[in-house]
């Protein structure tokens, strides 16, 4: 496998893209139907991508060996080189990225139409994050995970920013100035790696990091980096941009950051710390995350809880999950990182639904829990959607959240901070009330108009695919654990 | 054979059958259903013998490898008993709905969700697998919420909601103990983890032990934990209170023997002590005394139902703290198959009053036994056995129950007074029995109604149920064999 193996699926996104806009426009210019076209030409894109990504998975799965890492050098650990590694967790992770991703992309062609002026940059833009979000997942060394991240979140503003109200636009300022900062640390904590290392290759940097003798100042680069990507995965106290940046971003907007670059954040931190950063060799970081997730999860399933208008509540649940998936990480057990790896894919079909649903009713004009009322009856299917959107956050079972949620709580059991279970489990009880409000409102209150309602069918098509995947993964949610049950080979101790 | 698996997915493949069907008629839909629930039980019946010569029969299906959970469906006689008693009152249930829910609005939903209901009912009796269990479990849940919401009486959804929140809470503190059990053991199946169980630490076990008798107990509704039920039953259409009661509440009763005693505790070595099964006893206690005071004071029909079965949660939960005496074991699950069936009957009978007169209150009730005599004749059969009358059902179990008291009295002086408390507890259980029976049915009427009996679906049903009580009583004789062989292992 070489450089351009590994990089294919970026390439074709990519190049996609950048023919976006000269496509779209002759289209237009041609009188032809520009919704069916977009449809096609990302099902297109996004089918070749697939193609590349089922190359590399299939290369991957017939070696024996635990992970690839690939460079663009000869020697492969050279200082400087750009490095990519394939094993389990990106493999699976980019995987979960195409399916969640052409999903919220399709929703996007249907959210945001292509009869807009502006609109093919927008579809451009939803290709080539995806593009970059996926380079990142098989980056091998530090430099390039941050090089495609800095993409990946520039890309996100301009996401944010499409419909370029003042609120959006502030938002997408706030998430611009936030990122800035994160990359300010993350970017002084790679040159102190590199200067003790000589080399920001995971590996490399892993074995010295187990047996250097003086690792402090190693120690103060990755609090550097760490504190970074906690900035940018919204951990709280660094969560603030979060929610105003996805209550102020067209809900399509939403959904797909929600889907794609959220988890991909949590990718990040979860690769630094768990297997760059390990626990047992250097420094045991797990109270100090213990401490962080409580807090994340806590503060986020209040404040949804404090929420009335319903696409700051979802917010606000996208950082619970980060807490959630932090429980995970503590936790350094096999279940824990199968659970994580379960976890991302799932809050990513979940959030990503919730958006999408919520962006059906912000078109028909409702936006507070007040607004929602009766509309179980004027709006049954989109209503049904987001009923079991709330049940698989609930952690009820048949949805995919339920197994998420239960590896994730029975992981950190055994560890040595197995209270942290005990305040998940709160957690997802309060989680469960705020989402059964929102029910209350669907279907106990009448309406507060008496106006016809009718529901966009389109829109509701990839609602409903997303509904049935989470289904179907509650139900056998072995088709993606067989996946990553070789994953756990890769934990430390 | 896959006789349990054809007998969990029919009502899973019903779902869609009843709710196209129902869109044409309810009525027909209604009695598919029924119909469907039938043939279930008597795929079950079919493995009767199998159960009472082999003691259990297990079937096995690929599922999820990774979390050490296979697809594993079981019986034994407990839950063979519970099964059947689950099954006929679903049937039972369904038709009664034909006449009772008539004049509400979506009817092909709510026979949609009372498909889905029966297959966690069912499921949480025949499976082994505590990850399966769990998902049975909170399958009860999910269609009940919006049963009681959707088709309930006033503020429906508001006592839905705390329905939800509380059994949910409940539901976590159980999941919990999956999480410990499946860390300790890296397997949940509860035959193998009990085996494994075995060699951990008592200490830690007492945690798993309190964390699963915890949420078993939010679902049995035992004092504290009760504040649910009262509101939950009543608010609830009668079909669904009878279900409720008799089953749901059971299966909580079930879970504390299978799993709490059966798993956990009887892996602890003896060295342990009984303080948890004093627990157990004192909250039984508790709840017995608490849901017979509450039944005597109060004045609306369903509430004194619904503070009755937690009275007779108390019973059961005595019962189970007897464990590991034989027949005190055996009257537990003999009365929970009892109870289930009589509380039931008390449900429709009670929903078929407040149906034809359109009162809740007792104080407005009375003298309905000349104007609705089949109604009146099946009241008194299930309030009766509810009371624990010779030769009702619920008697023949608490005989059970009380031999088994008696038994562990002379070995375990602990229970001498719990034995003494609960006996007194029966006084008061035929106190509120009959003056349910006066108010309603005896009593010169203060207020003149012309009533006459329920349509034709509902008589039936309960002429029915009602006669399954009374075979329960005289011929107790098929389930106390079921029971016993598991208990005298």
């Amino acid at each position: 496998m070489n450089i351009l193996d590994v990089l294919l699926p970026t390439i074709v996104f990519t190049i996609c893209s950048i023919l976006t806009v000269p496509l779209l426009r002759l289209v237009r210019k041609r009188r032809l139907n520009p919704q069916h076209f977009m449809l096609a030409w990302i099902i297109l894109s996004f089918s070749a991508a697939a193609v590349g990504v089922v190359r590399i998975a299939a290369e991957y799965f017939s070696q024996s060996q635990s992970f690839i890492q690939i460079s663009s050098t000869e020697t492969i650990l050279a200082p400087i080189s750009t490095g990519f590694l394939v094993d389990t967790v990106s493999v699976y992770m980019v995987i979960a990225y195409l399916i969640a991703g052409s999903v919220s992309c399709i929703y996007g062609i249907l959210h945001i139409s292509p009869k807009e002026s502006l609109s093919e940059r927008y579809y451009a833009l939803l290709l080539i994050v995806t593009g970059t979000v996926i380079a990142t997942t098989f980056s091998g060394d530090l430099l390039t995970l941050f090089v495609f991240w800095e993409a990946t979140a520039a890309g996100s503003c301009f996401l944010v920013a499409y419909r370029k109200s003042r609120e959006s636009l502030e938002a997408a300022l706030k998430y611009l100035v936030m990122v800035i900062i994160a990359s300010g640390f993350i970017i002084y904590g790679l040159s102190l790696v590199y200067g003790l290392t000589g080399s920001l290759n995971f590996s490399t940097v892993k074995e010295v990091l187990a047996t250097a003798g003086n690792t402090q100042l190693l120690l103060v680069a990755f609090a550097f980096i760490v504190t970074g990507y906690a900035i940018e995965t919204a951990i709280v106290p660094f969560h603030m941009w979060l929610p105003d940046a996805y209550t102020a971003a067209p809900a399509s907007s939403s959904a797909f950051l929600s889907a794609l670059v959220d988890q991909g954040s949590y990718y990040i931190l979860l690769r630094v710390l768990l297997f760059i950063l390990t626990p047992t060799a250097i420094v045991d970081w797990r109270f100090t995350m213990a401490i962080f997730s409580a807090l994340t999860m806590t503060v986020g399933n209040l404040f949804a809880l404090a929420q009335q208008n319903v696409k700051r509540m979802v917010s606000y649940v996208c950082i619970a999950d980060i807490g959630y998936n932090l429980i995970a990480i503590t936790s350094v057990t096999p279940i824990g990182l199968q659970g994580n790896l379960f976890f991302f894919f799932v809050a990513a079909m979940e959030t990503s639904l919730a958006f999408m649903i919520t962006g059906v009713f912000n078109k028909m004009g409702l936006n507070t829990l007040e607004d929602l009322s009766g509309m179980g009856r004027k709006m049954p299917l989109t209503s049904l959607a987001f009923v079991a959107a709330a049940l698989s956050f609930s952690g009820v079972p048949l949805f995919a959240g339920f197994i998420a949620k239960y590896m994730v709580f029975t992981s950190v059991l055994q560890s040595s901070v197995a209270w942290l279970a005990l305040i998940g489990v709160s957690n997802s009880v309060l989680q469960s009330a705020y989402f059964l409000r929102v029910i209350h409102y669907l279907y106990a209150k009448t309406p507060m108009e008496a106006m016809e309602m009718k529901e966009p069918r389109k829109l509701l098509v990839p609602i409903y695919c997303l509904v049935i995947i989470i289904v179907i993964l509650g139900i056998f949610p072995a088709l993606a654990l067989d996946l990553i049950s070789s994953a756990t080979t890769l934990l430390p101790g | 054979m896959q006789t349990l698996l054809i007998a969990l997915l029919l009502p899973a493949l019903s779902i869609p059958i009843v709710y196209g069907v129902g869109r044409k008629s309810a009525k027909i839909a209604a009695l598919i259903l029924a119909l469907i629930s039938l043939v279930s039980l008597s795929l079950i019946l079919t493995l009767v013998p199998t159960v009472l010569s082999q003691d259990q029969y297990i079937e096995s299906y690929h599922w999820i490898p990774t979390l050490g959970s296979s697809f594993t469906l079981f019986v034994d006689g407990i839950s063979l008993s519970l099964a059947i008693v689950t099954l006929i009152l679903v049937a039972a249930a369904t038709v009664f709905s034909i006449n009772y829910m008539e004049k509400k609005s979506s009817l092909p939903q709510y026979y949609a969700l009372l498909s889905l209901l029966t297959i966690g009912l069912l499921g949480v009796f025949i499976t082994s697998n505590l990850l399966l269990f769990y998902f049975f479990w909170e399958l009860m849940l999910v269609p009940t919420y919006f049963i009681i919401g959707g088709w309930g009486y006033r503020e429906s959804f508001a006592t839905a909601f705390k329905f939800f929140i509380f059994t949910h809470a409940g539901a976590i503190f159980v999941l919990l103990g999956i999480g410990a059990v499946y860390m300790l053991t890296g397997t949940l199946d509860i035959f193998e983890a009990q085996t494994i169980l075995a060699t951990v630490d008592p200490g830690v076990l007492n945690w798993v032990l309190a964390s699963f008798t915890i949420g078993f107990a939010v679902k049995m509704a035992i004092v504290p934990v009760h504040m649910w039920l009262p509101d939950a039953h009543s608010e609830a259409p009668a079909p669904m209170s009878a279900l409720l009661s008799g089953v749901i509440i059971g299966a909580g009763g079930y879970a504390v023997l299978r799993i709490s005693l059966g798993t956990v505790y009887s892996a602890m070595p003896p060295s342990a002590g009984n303080e948890f099964l004093y627990v157990l006893s004192i909250f039984g206690i508790i709840s017995a005394f608490y849901g017979s005071f509450l039944a005597l004071a109060e004045t609306d029909i369903k509430r004194i139902i619904a503070y009755s079965s937690i009275s007779h949660m108390g019973y059961t939960m005595f019962a189970l703290s007897l464990f590991p005496f034989a027949q005190g074991i055996t009257g537990g699950v003999l009365h929970l198959v009892n109870h289930a069936a009589s509380k039931g009957l008390l449900f429709f009978t009670a929903g078929a009053v407040m149906h034809q007169t359109g009162v809740r209150n007792i104080k407005e009730m009375g003298g309905l036994a000349s104007k609705m005599p089949l109604t009146a004749i099946a009241s008194v059969v299930a309030a009766f056995s509810i009371g624990g009358i010779p030769p009702f059902a619920c008697f023949i179990s608490e005989f059970l129950i009380f031999v088994g008291a008696v038994t562990a009295a002379g070995s375990v002086s602990f229970y001498f007074l719990p034995t003494l408390l609960m006996l007194i507890a029966t006084v008061f259980s035929l106190a509120y029995v009959l003056r349910y029976i006066w108010k309603v049915f005896l009593e010169a009427p203060t207020v003149k109604i012309e009533v006459k009996d329920p349509p034709r679906f509902m008589t039936i049903s309960t002429i029915l149920l009602a006669a399954f009580v009374v075979i329960l009583g005289i011929y107790p004789r098929l389930f106390i064999d079921l029971i016993h062989a598991v208990i005298t292992i």
